[in-house]
């Protein structure tokens, strides 16, 4: 497997890096500072998304910033640097918070961005881990001597403060750089685990610096093909496995070490690890090839709309799974392999499913991606709601083609419109028919049985919002991905809570006070939330306002397998079902055959 | 200017963020002096995420999940003192193994197919998201946390300025840390269903470390530091609602501006003393 080939040159190259840096970090009481430099990205993401350069510059310069903050606010006053630390990291990530919520109102790929993966690994990243590699062992040569005696000379508070010198500074950007660089192998949460547990397990059993070091290289690289090697094997994401290989390794090596002096507390580490790593192990994928045709669907919407045109005929893996967070996405081995065995890549477009670009590229993949986003008869363009003004409501059944030409302003959320899920069944046919002429006829039949009941849907569903006047439809939802839907049926989206469709966004006290004003002046029926996300903002908008507080939607997914809402057709009579019972005022729901 | 001041106090949103604010400022007023004395910055800011295994657990045995968010996060602060003890390393050190291997554990556990979707979103909150349950059960929980502050208060100044009196006076400097991390971990745990995990992080370090550079005795450090917590907390809010920036995020920026005016006071008073001189 050649993604596997990739992510073990990506961990030797890093493994250099990591284990030197992770000495100096260890040494010299630098394990919230590497943290907090890896964290602290974030505002660079939102920066490099919203401006347009890439994340990688993004990140880097965040970096310099927080090292350069870290360093400026220490030397000054007699601050902590743990708190300095702390101080500075809030600041960043509240800038980022800001910058995504305020400013640029980013979208759904921010998040993914926060997520690496040595699954999809490339020669950019590698490059980046080789300078990593060389300016760490460039550095430790020339400084070593500076480093070291500074690291043994305020061992009770090692810090960062106290007259920090130029050769401090130059610890904290060597740190800073492989902390940056490992980024897209890992991850901002586990970078830690890559850099600075082996080190640390290291250094339980010597003292000796060199010694220390060439452990640490040694470890980092040992650990890091083990987890991935585990990852391949039981099919997780191999950050997270890499962390808690680590964490045992250390957990063994301090029990080993210390089981004269207290054998009950070792064992106990050792057990909990061992259980928590057995708990984690269980679910693999199987699924191998049996002549059917094998393809890749990114959205759990995309791959029903496959399954049901495909039919018996294909084989569809759908990479996001109902349960899995789409904005905390991570990919598992089989997500990699199923991308290169595929035969065709059915994707929504826009920045929901942006990551399957590296993941196509990285898994060697030859199959076609069909951006079923891309020819669409119905698009509306992102950020559309207005939360203030009362203009006209849009008529039942129409839709606001323009905006059709900015593609990157094109709302993704597509398929809350089935004329456009029929669209892209008709999309899906086309393409099945060219990979597999053989099965033309049969994707013609499934594929029309579908469009009949697409049609039957969206005619159901009209019928139930016709039965409410115009100015009752009227509704307030937790994130702005329910245009289509709206535009579609009539119904006006007064505001929403969440500025921003990112997981780090945050509403203002402002904004919600106008979004209760607007609620009570238009008459707003219900206030919504969503399924993946957390509901005390909709609901403390609701109870204030005393309107129906509609539960949950459908947003972004569909529902769990074993519920109402986990086919296209069930989410969108749940969808509908919900939103028509708020704005009827619970008297009524809406059938939809 | 009056009508300025109550106009955002007619939204039962930025009252509710008001009232928990200004709780969860007094008690980290007090607990943020002793996590800036004992240098606990990075339990702080990371502790919060030990919880998600927890949490995952509870899901899939159908147990409560603030009850498996709370056993999550109790147990990453104990294996966080008993493995910085064992190695003798740095808490730094440690909380950085101990958190990256059970948020790792987490995420494994959460493939799980029987995992529901954003778990820790259940249980990080959103300052405007406030409601009247966060609040009751920050006044109840935060009240407890400071009468144990108050009963600790001696030995943990003690320790705090000299870790080696501990033994001579007859305090058990493991139990200690223990007591004190439990004590971070169970604000942090009520904290961030009202706040959020960054807001909380800004919250407990930040008021307590502008505190510090106004004054070294610890009772009027603490007094400071809560004042400082709330008046940040309030001017976020206001913030937040005329200028209509992120709420929490806002609070943080106020927080941090407060430090750096504590900073910029410190600085004016040791030139002068040093002209006086």
């Amino acid at each position: 497997m050649p993604f596997v080939k990739e992510g073990v040159i990506e961990i030797l190259l890093l493994s250099v890096a990591a284990g030197l840096a992770g000495t100096w970090i260890v040494l010299r009481g630098l394990s919230f500072y590497s943290h907090g430099v890896g964290t602290a990205s974030f505002p660079g993401l939102v920066l490099a998304d919203g401006l347009g350069f890439s994340a990688a510059i993004g990140a880097f310069g965040m970096a310099a910033v927080f090292t350069a903050l870290s360093a400026l606010i220490s030397r000054s006053r007699r601050t902590g640097a743990d708190s300095v630390t702390a101080l500075v990291l809030v600041t960043c990530l509240a800038a980022g918070v800001i910058l995504a919520s305020d400013v640029f109102g980013s979208g759904a790929g921010v998040d993914s961005l926060l997520f690496g993966s040595l699954l999809a690994i490339g020669p950019a990243d590698q490059l980046l881990a080789a300078i990593a590699a060389v300016v760490a062992l460039v550095s430790t040569r020339l400084f070593s001597a500076h480093w070291l005696a500074r690291g043994f000379d305020q061992e009770s508070a090692p810090s960062l403060r106290s007259g920090s010198t130029w050769f401090d500074l130059a610890l904290l950007a060597v740190v800073a750089f492989t902390v940056t660089a490992a980024l897209s192998a890992v991850g901002a949460l586990l970078v830690v685990a890559l850099i600075v547990v082996p080190a640390a397990t290291v250094r339980l059993v010597t003292r000796r610096v060199q010694t220390m070091q060439t452990g640490a290289v040694a470890l980092a690289a040992v650990e890091g093909i083990l987890g991935l090697w585990l990852s391949v094997k039981t099919d997780a994401p191999p950050g997270a496995t890499v962390a808690v290989v680590s964490g045992l390794v250390f957990a063994l090596v301090l029990a080993t070490r210390n089981l004269r002096r207290s054998r009950a507390a070792a064992f106990a580490i050792t057990v909990l690890g061992l259980a928590l790593a057995i708990a984690g192990c269980g679910d693999g994928r199987a699924g191998e090839g049996d002549g059917r045709i094998t393809v890749v669907a990114t959205t759990t919407q995309v791959a029903d709309l496959v399954a049901e045109v495909g039919g018996d005929r294909v084989e569809v893996t759908g990479i996001l799974r109902p349960n899995t967070d789409p904005h905390e996405y991570e990919p598992r081995p089989s997500d990699v392999e199923a991308v290169g065995d595929a035969a065709i890549i059915f994707r929504n477009g826009g920045d929901i499913d942006q990551w399957i670009e590296t993941l196509v590229d990285e898994s060697g993949s030859e199959a076609e991606t069909v951006d079923l986003g891309a020819g669409l008869p119905v698009r509306i363009s992102g950020g559309h709601v207005h939360r203030t003004g009362s203009g006209s409501d849009v008529p039942a059944g129409g839709t606001t083609a323009g905006g059709a030409d900015e593609a990157g302003d094109t709302d993704p959320h597509w398929w809350h419109d089935p004329v456009n899920a029929g669209a892209a069944v008709a999309t899906i046919r086309s393409s099945l028919s060219g990979i597999d002429p053989e099965g033309r006829s049969g994707y013609r039949a499934d594929a029309s049985a579908m469009s009949r009941r697409l049609n039957s849907l969206d005619a159901s569903i009209a019928r139930c919002f016709a039965a409410i006047p115009p100015n009752r439809r009227r509704i307030v939802t937790e994130h702005d991905n329910f245009g289509y839907f709206a535009d579609r049926y009539g119904i006006r989206v007064v505001g929403t809570v969440i500025p921003a469709l990112t997981t780090e966004a945050q509403p203002s006290a402002g904004d919600l006070a106008e979004l209760e004003r607007t609620i009570e002046d238009e008459n707003v029926e219900a206030v919504f939330s969503e399924t993946s996300a957390p509901d005390d903002l909709s609901h403390a908008v609701a109870t204030d306002t005393g309107v129906t507080d509609g539960g949950p939607l459908y947003g972004d997914s569909l529902g769990d397998s074993g519920t109402a809402a986990s086919s296209y057709i069930g989410m969108m009579r749940e969808n509908s079902d919900r939103i028509m019972r708020g704005v009827s005022g619970e008297m009524r729901g809406c059938e939809v055959e | 200017m009056i009508d300025a001041i109550f106009e955002p106090l007619s939204y039962g949103i930025t009252l509710r963020a008001l009232a928990e604010i200004t709780l969860i400022g007094i008690v980290s007023g007090a607990i943020g002096c002793w996590i800036v004395l004992y240098e606990l910055s990075y339990s702080a800011e990371s502790l919060a995420h030990g919880l998600f295994p927890g949490l995952v657990a509870a899901a899939l045995i159908g147990a409560p999940l603030l009850l498996g968010g709370a056993v999550g996060i109790l147990i990453a602060a104990i294996l966080v003192v008993v493995a910085g003890r064992m190695a003798g390393e740095s808490p730094d050190t440690a909380i950085a193994v101990v958190i990256t291997s059970l948020f790792g554990a987490g995420v494994l556990m959460a493939l799980s197919p029987d995992s529901p979707a954003g778990l820790q979103g259940l249980l990080f909150g959103d300052l405007l998201g406030t409601t009247v349950t966060d609040i009751l059960v920050a006044a109840v929980i935060g009240s407890a946390v400071l009468v144990a502050l108050w009963l600790l208060h001696e030995r943990l100044l003690a320790v705090g300025f000299d870790p080696g009196s501990g033994p001579a006076l007859g305090v058990p400097v493991g139990v200690l840390n223990l007591i004190l991390l439990g004590l971070v971990a169970t604000t942090i745990l009520v904290a961030v269903q009202g706040l959020g995990n960054l807001l909380v992080a800004a919250i407990l370090v930040g008021p307590a470390a502008a505190a510090r550079l106004l004054t070294r005795r610890v009772w009027p450090m603490m007094l400071a530091a809560g004042a400082v917590a709330v008046t940040a907390g309030v001017a976020g809010i206001y913030a937040s609602y005329y200028l209509k920036t992120a709420a929490g995020a806002s609070v943080v920026i106020a927080l941090v501006l407060c430090y750096l005016l504590a900073a910029a006071a410190a600085q004016l008073r040791d030139r002068t003393a040093a002209v006086r001189h």
